[in-house]
C-alpha cells in the first residue's frame, strides 16, 4: 500500500518539478495573491468621501459648521459651490458624493430661535458612502448644538461644566478588546489566506486528475491492479507538500508587510492550515471525479471557489448574510477556517478556544476523502 | 487446449447506441488472434471490456479463466493493454515511464530494475532511456506503449491498433516484438484495420456492426468465402466496373489499378458471359481468370453479405 503510494508520488513530484512554468506560478502566485487581496483590503474603512459646500449663508455660524466638517476624516471637502445646481451637475457627474448645504439665513434663524436646518444631497448609489456622510453631519450638528446650548447657559449664570452635564448626562464608554484599531484587515486577513490556499489547492488537484483522464493516461493506470485509495493518496501527498509551502509564504507574507501575529500562535495556525488545505485538496478530486476534461474541472472548480468566497464569511461576517441562506454558509470548510484563524490572529486563542473548529475541519477533510475516493471509478459502468 | 478469452453474448450499449452486440469470441492460449473490421466496429470497445475499463451491459466474459465483471482486479494482474492513442506520460522520460508501469504493476527492487532493462532492451530504446518521452517519434511511443503493457509479463497481451501511422519498418519492428511475446507463450488479441496484418494472425475474426461476420485462420476464411472471384484486365477500367456491376450473378465489383475483382456465387458461369457482355460493349478484354480471394476479398464479401444494423455468425 504505502510502497505503491510512494511511488506515485514521486513520479507525480517528478512532474511537478520538471514543469517549471507552472512551477513558478504555484510558488509565486500564492504570494502575489495574498499581497493584492491584502492591499486591496487594507483600507476596508472608507475615508476622504469626495464632498462639497455650499454655503449659502456666510456667517460666522456657517463658517464654524464648514470648519467642523473639514476636521473629520471621513469626508474630503473638495471646494465650496455657488448654487445648487453646480452642487447637483457634481453629484450627477459623480465627481462628488456628497453636497452640504447651508441654506441662507441659517444664522438668522438659529439667532431667532427658529428651526434651523443643515442639507445634505447625497449619492444613494453608493450605499457606503452615504451613510457614513450623514453621520458625520449628525455628530458635527449635535456637538454645535450642544455646544450652543453650553455657551447660552453659561450667559445665564451657569458655569460650563455644569452647563455639560445638564446637556449630556450620560456618556458611553467604550473599551475594544481584541483588534484595538478595529483594522478592518486583521478582520480579512483571515478570508484572504483561506481563499488563496484554497483557489490553488482545489485547481491543482482537480487539473491534476483531469488532465490525466484527458491525454489517456488514467486508462493506463486503471488497467494496473493498483487500488484507487493508492492511486488518491499517491496524488495527493505531492500536493499536499506543495500547498504546505504555499500556506509557509502566505503566513510569511501576513507577517511581514500585514503584521499579523503569525509567530506567536505557529503551531496552531499551521494545523489549521493543513487541516484546511486536505478539505480543499479532497475538494480538488471530487470535481476532478466528475470533470471529463481539464477545463470542465477548471470551470467547476471556478463555480466552487466563488460561492464560496461570497458566502464562508471570509470578508464581511456571515451574519450578514440573510438567515434564510445561512446554513449554506456551515458547508463550507472556508468558514470554519476563517473564525478559527480570526480567533487565534484577533484575540490570541488558543487550542482549547477553536478545537471545535479544528474537529468540524478533520471531520470535512477525512469525509471529503472518503468521498473522493468512492466516487472515483476504476471502471465506466 | 485451455481458453485464454472466452465471451458469450458480450454486449455493451452506449445509451441508444449498441456498440457490441452478442459477440461470442474464443482465444486459445498462446495463439495471435487478430481482430479485424472497420471504425466503430466495436473492436475498442470489446477490448475495453476485457480489461477491465468498461462493464458489459450484458452477456459474460471470461479472461484466463475470470469473471471480467467479478475477477476483474485479479485479471489486472495477467493482462497488459496498449490503447489505440499514445497514453504515457510525454513528460516523463522513458525509463522513467516503464519503471512507473512496472511500479504499479507491484513490482519492487532489484526485480523492478531487472524487468526494466530487459523491457528497455527487448524493445531497442536502451540507448534512448533517458529521453524524455515526448520526444519520440510516433514508432518508438508505439513500441515503449508496447513495453510499458509487457513489463509485468503478462500472459493475455491487449493490444488495439500498435502500428497504426507506423511505416513499415516499424510496423515489422512490432510484428517482430508480438511474435516474440507470442513464443513465450503470451496471448495476443490485437485489433488492425490493416488487412495485411491481419494475414500475420493466427485467428482472426471479422468484427462488424458489433458482433463477428466470420472468424477462422487467414487460410480458412478464403478457403470458405461464400463467392468467387474472378480478376478481368479490361480497358477502360470504370466502364467495365459499370457494365460487370450490372451483370445478372455478380454480387460486387472492386477496381485494382487497371484490373476488376468480380465476385460471384459461382463464377465459372460468369465468366463466358462476362466476356462476351464487355466485348460488346466495345470494352477490351485482356484476361479473365479465376483467382484466389485475399482477406480484404473475403472482409468485402463478408461485409456485402450483412444487412444493416444485424450481424451474423
Amino acid at each position: 500500500m504505502l510502497g505503491i503510494v510512494g511511488h506515485v508520488a514521486r513520479k507525480e513530484i517528478r512532474q511537478i518539478l520538471r514543469d517549471r512554468r507552472s512551477l513558478a506560478l504555484i510558488l509565486v502566485m500564492p504570494i502575489v495573491l495574498t499581497f493584492l487581496f491584502g492591499k486591496a483590503l487594507e483600507t476596508g474603512e472608507l475615508r476622504n468621501i469626495p464632498s462639497v459646500i455650499l454655503n449659502q449663508d456666510s456667517s460666522p455660524e456657517s463658517n464654524v459648521i464648514v470648519t467642523a466638517f473639514s476636521t473629520y476624516d471621513e469626508v474630503q471637502i473638495q471646494g465650496e459651490v455657488k448654487t445648487t445646481e453646480e452642487a447637483q451637475e457634481l453629484l450627477a457627474q459623480g465627481k462628488v458624493k456628497a453636497a452640504i448645504i447651508i441654506p441662507q439665513g441659517f444664522m438668522q434663524k438659529i439667532e431667532a430661535g427658529e428651526d434651523a436646518q443643515l442639507s445634505l444631497l447625497l449619492d444613494g448609489t453608493d450605499n457606503n458612502s452615504a451613510p457614513i456622510v450623514e453621520g458625520v453631519a449628525q455628530q458635527v450638528i449635535q456637538r454645535y448644538n450642544a455646544e450652543r446650548a453650553i455657551r447660552g447657559l453659561w450667559a445665564r449664570g451657569v458655569r460650563p461644566d455644569r452647563g455639560r452635564r445638564l446637556i449630556q448626562p450620560v456618556f458611553v464608554q467604550t473599551e475594544i478588546r481584541y483588534n484595538p484599531g478595529l483594522r478592518y484587515l486583521g478582520y480579512v486577513m483571515p478570508g484572504v489566506i483561506g481563499l488563496t490556499l484554497q483557489l490553488l489547492t482545489v485547481m491543482l488537484m482537480a487539473v491534476s486528475i483531469t488532465r490525466e483522464r484527458e491525454k489517456g493516461t488514467l486508462d493506463q493506470i486503471m488497467v494496473t491492479p493498483i487500488r484507487r485509495s493508492e492511486l488518491i493518496l499517491g496524488k495527493l501527498t505531492p500536493y499536499l507538500g506543495v500547498s504546505l509551502l504555499n500556506v509557509v509564504t502566505i503566513l510569511f507574507v501576513a507577517d511581514r508587510w500585514f503584521n499579523v501575529p503569525v509567530r506567536e500562535r505557529l503551531p496552531l495556525l499551521l494545523g489549521l492550515c493543513v487541516l484546511f488545505v486536505l478539505t480543499s485538496l479532497a475538494t480538488g478530486l471530487l470535481i476532478s471525479a466528475v470533470s471529463r476534461s481539464q477545463f470542465q474541472a477548471i470551470q467547476i472548480a471556478v463555480f466552487y471557489v466563488l460561492p464560496v468566497f461570497m458566502l464562508s464569511g471570509a470578508y464581511a461576517p456571515i451574519e450578514a448574510i440573510p438567515e434564510t441562506i445561512r446554513p449554506v454558509s456551515y458547508l463550507f470548510p472556508l468558514m470554519y477556517f476563517c473564525r478559527a484563524v480570526r480567533a487565534v490572529t484577533l484575540r490570541g486563542a488558543g487550542f482549547f478556544l477553536v478545537w471545535r473548529d479544528l474537529a468540524v475541519l478533520s471531520g470535512f477533510s477525512l469525509v471529503l476523502l472518503y468521498w473522493a475516493v468512492l466516487s472515483f471509478k476504476k471502471r465506466v459502468a | 487446449m485451455p481458453m485464454a478469452i472466452e465471451t458469450t453474448n458480450l454486449t455493451r450499449c452506449f445509451g441508444a447506441v449498441t456498440a457490441v452486440a452478442g459477440l461470442n469470441l474464443t482465444v486459445r492460449s498462446g495463439e495471435i488472434f487478430g481482430f479485424l473490421g472497420p471504425n466503430g466496429a466495436g473492436k475498442t470497445t470489446t477490448i475495453r471490456m476485457l480489461c477491465g475499463l468498461l462493464l458489459p451491459s450484458g452477456g459474460t466474459a471470461r479472461v484466463a479463466g475470470l469473471d471480467v465483471a467479478r475477477d476483474v482486479e485479479a485479471i489486472k494482474r495477467i493482462v497488459g493493454y496498449m490503447p489505440q492513442h499514445f497514453s504515457l506520460y510525454g513528460d516523463l522520460t522513458v525509463e522513467e515511464n516503464l519503471d512507473f508501469f512496472a511500479g504499479v504493476y507491484r513490482l519492487s527492487g532489484q526485480e523492478r530494475r531487472r524487468r526494466v532493462t530487459e523491457t528497455l532492451a527487448r524493445v531497442g530504446l536502451a540507448e534512448r532511456r533517458r529521453d524524455l518521452t515526448e520526444h519520440l517519434s510516433g514508432g518508438l511511443k508505439q513500441r515503449l506503449a508496447l513495453g510499458c503493457a509487457l513489463v509485468h509479463s503478462p500472459t493475455i497481451l491487449f493490444l488495439d491498433e500498435p502500428t497504426a501511422g507506423a511505416d513499415p519498418p516499424s510496423r515489422q519492428r512490432i510484428w517482430d516484438l508480438l511474435y516474440g511475446a507470442a513464443a513465450e507463450g503470451r496471448t495476443i488479441l490485437v485489433t488492425t484495420h490493416y488487412v495485411e496484418e491481419a494475414e500475420r494472425c493466427q485467428t482472426i475474426g471479422f468484427m462488424h456492426r458489433g458482433c463477428f461476420i466470420g472468424s477462422g485462420s487467414p487460410e480458412q476464411c478464403k478457403a470458405e468465402m461464400a463467392e468467387e472471384l474472378l480478376e478481368v484486365d479490361a480497358r477502360p477500367v470504370m466502364q467495365a466496373a459499370t457494365v460487370a456491376r450490372k451483370l445478372e450473378g455478380v454480387t460486387g465489383v472492386s477496381i485494382y489499378g487497371h484490373t476488376l475483382r468480380v465476385f460471384a456465387k459461382t463464377a465459372t458461369h460468369l465468366r463466358h458471359h462476362l466476356q462476351e457482355t464487355l466485348g460488346a460493349q466495345g470494352i477490351s478484354v485482356k484476361s479473365i481468370r479465376a483467382v484466389s480471394p485475399t482477406l480484404e476479398d473475403v472482409f468485402m464479401s463478408l461485409t456485402r453479405g450483412v444487412p444493416d444494423g444485424e450481424g451474423r455468425r
